[in-house]
């Protein structure tokens, strides 16, 4: 019988399969033990690509010479499910003991009572010039749990040669007008003047941000969806003006296809992006190395920029770390300043602190993003936020405003699905 | 895949001409008496698994839908008991009724879809040659097996709507009004991609199997009742489909569960817009869960779902034991 | 078209029987066809340079071939460990549920016995468990008893989402063999048991086939358990998870993640292959013993 064959090897298999995984999770209960004196492992999780592979080499040789009672594990982690990662880390016995949070989620677990209090840490890690949109989401009710990491936000990136051939002068764009009427001038034949997805929801808060509205509003203590007010109708009025200088598609965000792709095969004059995209589309296409240009996106009038999302992340230590002393040591390393300087130049982000902006003069991308960033807003700091994203009912707004849906009703009902979620999670 | 062969499965009558068979389906009724122990040994595995590691957990889900549990009871614990008020907020909720109402559309259509494809290509797959049948049966193996996550980005792809071949297609042939059409931004569009998507996902299983099935009706049934002049529909009906008939019945009633929890497809590809386009139960369900931290109400809707799920499969449930009481 | 009628010596009748076999030829090539073109799509998109991938007008066959996807797939880091991980855990799953599944299916379709129909109900009951749901429980139950970050955890979720599967699939088949044919065997000397192995199993092969597959298929492709079950011990993250690398901030490295998807989809097609063989050898044997 010819089946007798496998039904043998699956015992020896599947007896393997249970020695390996009990094996493997044995060496590393025993790896996790010494928390008093000695060395203690540490395991710091990173977002995928927050930092580069040398910057990550060049930090941990580092951070091994000054500290070596600390042995560093840095564990790159994927976007994919972060949120549910994160939870599950957060809820387990032997937490990870310091974790990366994007600022527009750290609010649901400063919230959750799952995070370590570093309020009493705020002068030593020099919290009075911290960057607002990175500090404000990783406090909760006057306390500090997240500590800010680094910063960005979008600027438009734009082809030189292009501009030159159309004849515009990229220095002079300051306003929205200007910007429009230069964009129109790019737009023509098959070469688009803005490759601007319908679902880059970051680029409508800022346009929403200038008019003075806001994605949500607190009213009597209760959040709500604030889409439908004058001022965001009229952020979303100049999207479509701007969205439709060019052909990106309308019921997609700017990651699908990837922007910076799209912008690498050479028919596109600008995209809104962190300055850090300019890298990826020089390394789809070398041939534009050196044609890409950085301004801020412009404002209502020329004497400020426009208004930004700030992006980035802070640090947070769980509460179930069980190196919580290591890992304070950790954090206060690279939140600080020294470190700081060479991870905003090493990945043009814009540092954790406003008294050390001029790190980054240098760069132009990150010259321009830091002109942009005094202007930095955050999205509406309540954990109902994070389930918003989670759904993202604005970006089906966009597309179906776009695609010709009626404005008001659109606005109305979205603002309506804005308020549910919100206050679904609180 | 040569190996499946029409002729590959020994057929009953043939190797042993003494017996004549008779039709599987009704199948003697002798010496399936004094088991003894046996049977109890063979079903203590599998009950002691389902009792551990289903039940259990299962219980624990009821649990946490009578509990105000979010995220700061699941890291610290203490949950407080709430007594039926996720139920009461789940229930008015008149947005998880229209959810409802499309987990039902959308399982319908899924269901017929998938079943009248899958036999039609498995009654296909059987009058072909060996190539063709290899060829067939192969292809099918490869859609099965593709990731989900790597099938639904391709579908996005292809529906994409400044770069998608769809649209592309559809332009090259005339019809301008596709130039750029935003699939994505209408929902019953959405809503038919997925369903196209989820179609082409399913039928790779039930269309195996039925072909698996279609290979024990034994040949000289057929036979038989060609030379006795039957045309081909009515031997499908009459003497094909009886054979078989468990087989479809039990793919009909996996499938009704398939597309009833339907997820990763969805999230990965709609997320359950546009609007609530193509938001379904289980959708709904982890929506709660997981972005909103809600534990205790996705609980509540998904064992919600088991409900009404078990309420579709009643009538499945009643015929397989009229069926088991004749054996 | 040779090959659907070989045996056919009259020329003229092999024609009309062409002819007659055109709709049907028809029909299995638009199967193929439309089964294949999704996968077609996702090993060519693997091969083209990333500037190619999206275009505004598709390139069915690429201009330029390029393996740069494959390398950034193959040496993205834990590769090796991901692969044995995660052919550990579905292996692993797939045969408990066999094992355990084929003897409760026996047990099902040819004994009479008391709580049969309770059983038979509770695997269907099982079948519809919702697994997305169970997740924060199975994670309670599993932090509780310190099996957090185990591949073992991991095997014994994926051998309960598919015994249900296999348990009813198995059964389905058993109930279509005829139980005269063990009856005979028992007559000629053999237990109970052996006739089963003997005759029954290799019947079976099929429906053997398929439910592995279909067991193979589900938990090799499981993301939701390997992301929150397995947390802090990186070594033991499973093959999905691999597959979710190639994202980042800028998007998502497309050319990587169809190479990655394609060679992740090749195992699928190996245990195929695989059985395929078992399959003939056991139809074999069995028409020859039996």
């Amino acid at each position: 019988m010819k089946f007798r064959l496998p039904t043998s090897a699956s015992v020896i298999v599947l007896t393997a399969a249970l020695l390996v995984s009990g094996c493997s999770s044995g060496s590393d209960d025993a790896a996790g033990g010494g928390a008093g004196g000695g060395t203690s492992e540490l395991t710091v999780w990173l977002m995928r690509d927050s930092v580069s592979a040398a910057f990550q080499k060049e930090f941990t040789t580092a951070f091994a010479a000054t500290h070596p009672d600390i042995r560093l594990k840095v564990q790159i982690q994927e976007w994919d499910g972060i949120g549910q990662k994160v939870t599950a880390a957060l809820a387990s016995n032997d937490a990870p003991d310091v974790i990366e949070i994007g600022n527009t989620q750290v609010a649901q677990y400063a919230q959750s009572g799952g995070l370590l209090d570093l309020s009493d840490k705020k002068t030593d890690l020099g919290g009075a010039t911290w960057l607002r949109g990175l500090a404000e989401p990783g406090a909760w009710e006057g306390k500090q749990y997240g500590i800010p990491y680094y910063a960005a936000n979008r600027v438009v990136i734009y082809r030189k040669d292009l501009v030159r051939q159309a004849g515009v002068d990229p220095t002079a764009i300051k306003t929205r007008d200007q910007w429009l009427a230069a964009t129109g001038k790019l737009n023509k034949g098959d070469q688009q003047g803005i490759y601007l997805t319908g679902q880059t929801w970051y680029a409508l808060a800022g346009f929403i941000w200038d008019e003075g509205g806001d994605l949500a509003v607190q009213r009597d203590g209760k959040w709500q969806g604030a889409l439908d007010t004058p001022q965001a109708l009229a952020g979303m009025e100049f999207y479509q003006r701007l969205q439709a200088l060019g052909k990106g598609p309308k019921d997609a965000d700017e990651a699908n296809p990837p922007q910076a792709e799209v912008m690498a095969k050479g028919k596109v004059a600008q995209i809104i992006a962190t300055p850090g995209g300019a890298n990826v589309v020089t390394e789809q296409n070398p041939q534009l190395k050196g044609k890409l240009g950085f301004f801020p996106i412009p404002g209502k009038s020329a004497d400020k920029p426009g208004a930004v999302f700030t992006g980035g992340s802070d640090l947070v230590i769980p509460a179930a770390s069980q190196h919580q002393d290591a890992a304070y040591t950790f954090v206060k390393e690279l939140t600080g300043d020294t470190w700081q300087k060479k991870l905003a130049l090493a990945m043009s982000y814009v540092p954790n602190k406003t008294s050390l902006a001029s790190a980054v003069a240098s760069d132009p991308g990150a010259a321009a993003m830091a002109a942009g960033a005094a202007q930095g807003h955050a999205t509406p700091n309540t954990p109902g936020w994070a389930a918003v994203e989670a759904e993202n009912p604005i970006k089906d707004y966009m597309t179906a405003v776009l695609t010709g849906g009626d404005i008001k009703r659109e606005a109305a009902k979205t603002s309506e699905e804005v308020t549910r979620a919100m206050n679904s999670a609180s | 895949m040569s190996a499946i062969r029409e002729r590959a499965v020994p057929r009953p009558a043939g190797r042993r001409p003494g017996r004549t068979s008779p039709p599987p389906g009704a199948a003697g009724r002798t010496s399936r008496d004094r088991s003894g122990p046996w049977p109890y040994l063979l079903v203590a595995p599998a009950v002691l698994g389902m009792l551990y590691l289903l039940v259990y957990p299962l219980a624990r889900a009821v649990l946490i839908s009578f509990q105000d549990f979010r995220l700061r009871q699941l890291i610290a614990g203490h949950a407080k008991f709430v007594g039926f008020a996720n139920y009461r907020t789940l229930l008015s909720d008149p947005r998880f009724w229209t959810v409802v109402r499309r987990t039902f559309v959308f399982m319908a259509v899924n269901v017929v879809l998938i079943m009248v494809i899958a036999l039609l290509v498995a009654l296909m797959t059987q009058r072909l040659g060996r190539i063709w049948r290899t060829a067939v049966l192969s292809s099918l193996v490869l859609a099965w097996a593709m990731p989900v996550v790597a099938a639904t980005t391709v579908f996005q792809w292809l529906f994409h709507s400044e770069f998608g071949v769809v649209n592309w297609a559809l332009t090259s042939l005339g019809f301008d009004s596709f130039e750029r059409y935003p699939w994505f931004a209408h929902g019953t569009a959405a809503f038919a991609i997925l369903v196209l998507l989820v179609v082409w996902q399913s039928v790779p299983f039930a269309a195996i199997t039925l072909y698996s099935a279609l290979t024990t009706v034994p040949a000289e049934l057929h036979e038989s009742a060609r030379i006795d002049g039957a045309g081909a529909f009515r031997i499908l009906r009459s003497i094909t489909f009886p054979v078989i008939r468990p087989i479809v019945m039990l793919v009909l009633c996996l499938e009704v569960i398939w597309t009833f929890k339907a997820f990763t497809q969805i999230w990965v590809m709609t997320r359950g817009g546009p609007g609530d386009a193509t938001t379904i139960l289980p959708v709904y369900a982890v929506q709660t869960a997981l972005a909103g931290q809600r534990y205790d109400l996705g609980s509540a809707a998904s064992l919600a779902t088991v409900v009404l799920m078990s309420g579709v499969l009643v009538l499945y449930f009643r015929q397989m034991f009229r069926q088991e009481d004749e054996l | 078209m040779s090959v659907t009628s070989p045996d056919t010596p009259v020329r003229r009748r092999s024609t009309v029987r062409r002819l007659r076999r055109l709709p049907l030829h028809a029909g299995a090539a638009l199967t193929v066809l439309v089964c294949l073109f999704p996968v077609y799509w996702m090993a060519v998109t693997a091969f083209k340079p990333s500037r190619d991938i999206q275009s505004t007008t598709p390139q069915f066959v690429p201009h330029t071939w390029t393996l740069e996807h494959f390398r950034t797939a193959v040496h993205a880091a834990g590769f090796a460990r991901f692969w044995s991980n995660s052919l550990l855990v579905t292996v692993g799953a797939v045969l408990l549920s066999l094992v355990i599944g084929c003897g409760a299916a026996f047990a099902v379709a040819r004994m009479r016995w008391r709580g049969r129909r309770q059983f038979v109900l509770a695997v269907f009951v099982a079948q519809m468990a919702p697994w997305e749901s169970l997740i924060i429980p199975v994670y309670i139950i599993a932090r509780d008893t310190d099996m957090l970050d185990r591949l073992l955890t991991l095997t014994l979720v994926y051998f309960m989402v598919t015994l249900p599967f296999t348990t009813i699939v198995l059964r389905g088949f058993i109930a279509t063999i005829p139980p005269e044919l063990e009856e005979a065997a028992r007559v000629d000397g053999c237990t109970r048991f052996g006739a089963f192995r003997r005759i029954a199993l290799p019947l079976l092969a099929p429906g053997l086939m398929a439910t592995s597959l279909f067991g193979f298929i589900t938990a090799w492709n499981e993301f939701a358990y390997a992301n929150f079950l397995i947390i802090k011990n990186q070594d033991n993250r499973t093959l999905p998870v691999w597959l979710s690398s190639f994202k980042n901030t800028f998007g998502t490295d497309w050319g990587a993640t169809m190479a990655a998807s394609t060679l992740f989809a090749l195992p699928a097609l190996g245990v195929f292959l695989l059985l395929q063989r078992h399959v003939t050898s056991g139809l074999a044997s069995g028409a020859v013993k039996g």
